[in-house]
């Protein structure tokens, strides 16, 4: 087991897999969503009471953000950006409970989600008009702007990884640098900070994922209307 | 700052698995719910609409009826109208035909009223006339005039006509031989055989003749045998008169 304030602690290794306090927390989250959906949608009635008309209410309001975006693929996008907007919100107010470290403070964490996010955007352009017409928009307007487009892949994907760990994890660092130079209750205004960069970043890094999957969507659809009117 | 492969890899089959979880649990059954609802306001809406579009279908109906009604009632205000005018018509004319009627009626009874009243003044006229007569004949009678009114009938009897004195012998019969003579004094012997002999030479046969006196008579004889009567009187004549008066009146 080692760890340290950048470092991640390993809880338990298997093998060549070390099973991080990172995928412990988030087993816990899952379980503690999984949990809170079944009881939230246990008894859902056409007569809905207040609890259930705040679940409708965050559901719709996240189709509804979707459907801004991309309205012909909400429905189909829902569980993949909703998903993010919820467990990167609970994964990043998760460090504000003493002992317990955010999974987004963990830059393995990031990245998976990241690399998630890219295979998405391919999944969802491919799925969309086939894996020949997709790969073509890369070679528009110019087959030389291929490799542009190719480092903009790169890129944009470690750029959200390393956006959401530097944001999560500079947090956590900066309230235990200053309750080990400050005192006690002095962190307070950084966690409250910690609160709104949590919601930030969760937003920011849902909004970005769903912005690359729908420009993979429109762009891809951009290159069969060019083919169109080429023929 | 590190990146361990094996949390990238578990991170994404726990974010993978989590996707499930959720939309398993979590979108589906809201979004189920949401749809259900929506598809239930939808129903209720078109239901809604339906039934609007069936009640103005149904207003637009009534309204027609109650044009239709109002039609039909004008129509038959109209022909009642017609029937009630001719039903007036009908009952005036009848009044006044009944009207006509009794006034025909009472114009009848009022002529006859007044005949009867003129009548009866002239009945009365009459009768007091004779008696008028009467007593003034009465106060200038005298054997003389008995004697021209028993010389009158005497002389009317000898000269009646064949066919005359065969109805009366056919009248008297054979057992009728007495005669009843009324005079208005008491009459002298010659008259009395005079009488006699014109009543045998009439009837052919002997009559007896009874002589009595009535004051009544004013002047002049009254013979009566059996049905027959022969009258040569002042009193008769004007009895007669005023008979013959109110006959002619009354005709």
């Amino acid at each position: 087991m080692q760890g340290g304030a950048l470092g991640v602690t390993v809880v338990w290794q298997l093998g060549p897999v070390a099973i991080t306090e990172t995928v412990v927390t988030t087993w816990v989250i899952m379980a503690l969503l999984g949990l809170l959906s079944v009881l939230l949608t246990r008894r859902l009635t056409l007569r809905p009471g207040a609890l259930q008309t705040a679940v409708e209410g965050v559901v719709t309001a996240l189709e509804a953000a979707i459907a801004a975006v991309a309205p012909a693929q909400a429905r189909h996008m829902l569980p993949l950006v909703g998903t993010l907007w919820v467990f990167l919100v609970v994964a990043n107010l998760a460090g504000l409970i003493p002992g317990v470290h955010s999974p987004t403070g963990d830059l393995s964490a990031t990245a998976a989600l990241a690399l998630l996010v890219f295979l998405s955007v391919h999944w969802f352009g491919i799925r969309a008009q086939g894996l020949r017409a997709y790969l073509r928009h890369y070679l528009t307007p110019s087959p030389i702007l291929l490799p542009f487009h190719l480092i903009s892949e790169v890129t944009r994907t470690v750029a959200l990884a390393v956006r959401l760990f530097g944001n999560i994890m500079s947090l956590e660092m900066a309230a235990l640098l200053i309750l080990l130079v400050a005192g006690f209750l002095v962190p307070i205004p950084i966690l409250m900070l910690h609160i709104i960069e949590a919601l930030v970043q969760a937003y920011i890094f849902g909004m970005l994922a769903l912005i690359y999957i729908a420009g993979g969507l429109e762009a891809q659809q951009r290159t069969a209307d060019q083919d169109k009117e080429t023929t | 700052m590190q990146i361990d492969w094996s949390t990238i890899i578990l991170e994404i089959v726990n974010f993978l698995v989590l996707v499930w979880i959720l939309k398993r649990f979590l979108y589906q059954p809201v979004l189920d719910i949401v749809a259900k609802r929506k598809a239930g306001i939808e129903e209720t809406v078109a239901k809604a609409e339906a039934t609007q579009h069936e009640a103005e279908a149904l207003k637009q109906q009534y309204e027609g009826r109650v044009g239709e009604w109002e039609q039909e009632r004008g129509v038959s205000r109209e022909a009642l109208q017609h029937e009630l005018e001719a039903e007036r018509k009908r009952r005036f004319e009848a009044l006044q035909m009944e009207l006509q009627a009794a006034r025909e009626k009472a114009r009848v009874a009022d002529e006859r009223r007044l005949m009867e009243a003129r009548r009866h003044s002239e009945q009365q006229a009459v009768t007091q006339g004779a008696r008028f007569a009467g007593k003034l004949l009465g106060r200038l009678s005298g054997p003389d005039l008995d004697a021209r009114l028993n010389a009158l009938l005497l002389e009317e009897l000898e000269n009646l006509p064949d066919e005359r004195v065969a109805a009366l012998r056919q009248q008297a019969t054979a057992s009728q031989n007495d005669a009843e003579v009324l005079s208005a004094r008491v009459l002298d012997d010659k008259t009395r055989r005079q009488i006699e002999s014109v009543l045998h030479t009439l009837f052919d046969r002997s009559i007896t003749c009874r002589y009595h006196e009535d004051p009544a008579l004013i002047a002049g004889l009254r013979i009566t045998l059996g049905p027959w009567v022969l009258r040569a009187n002042l009193q008769d004549e004007l009895q007669g008169f005023a008979e013959l008066t109110h006959e002619s009146s009354a005709d």
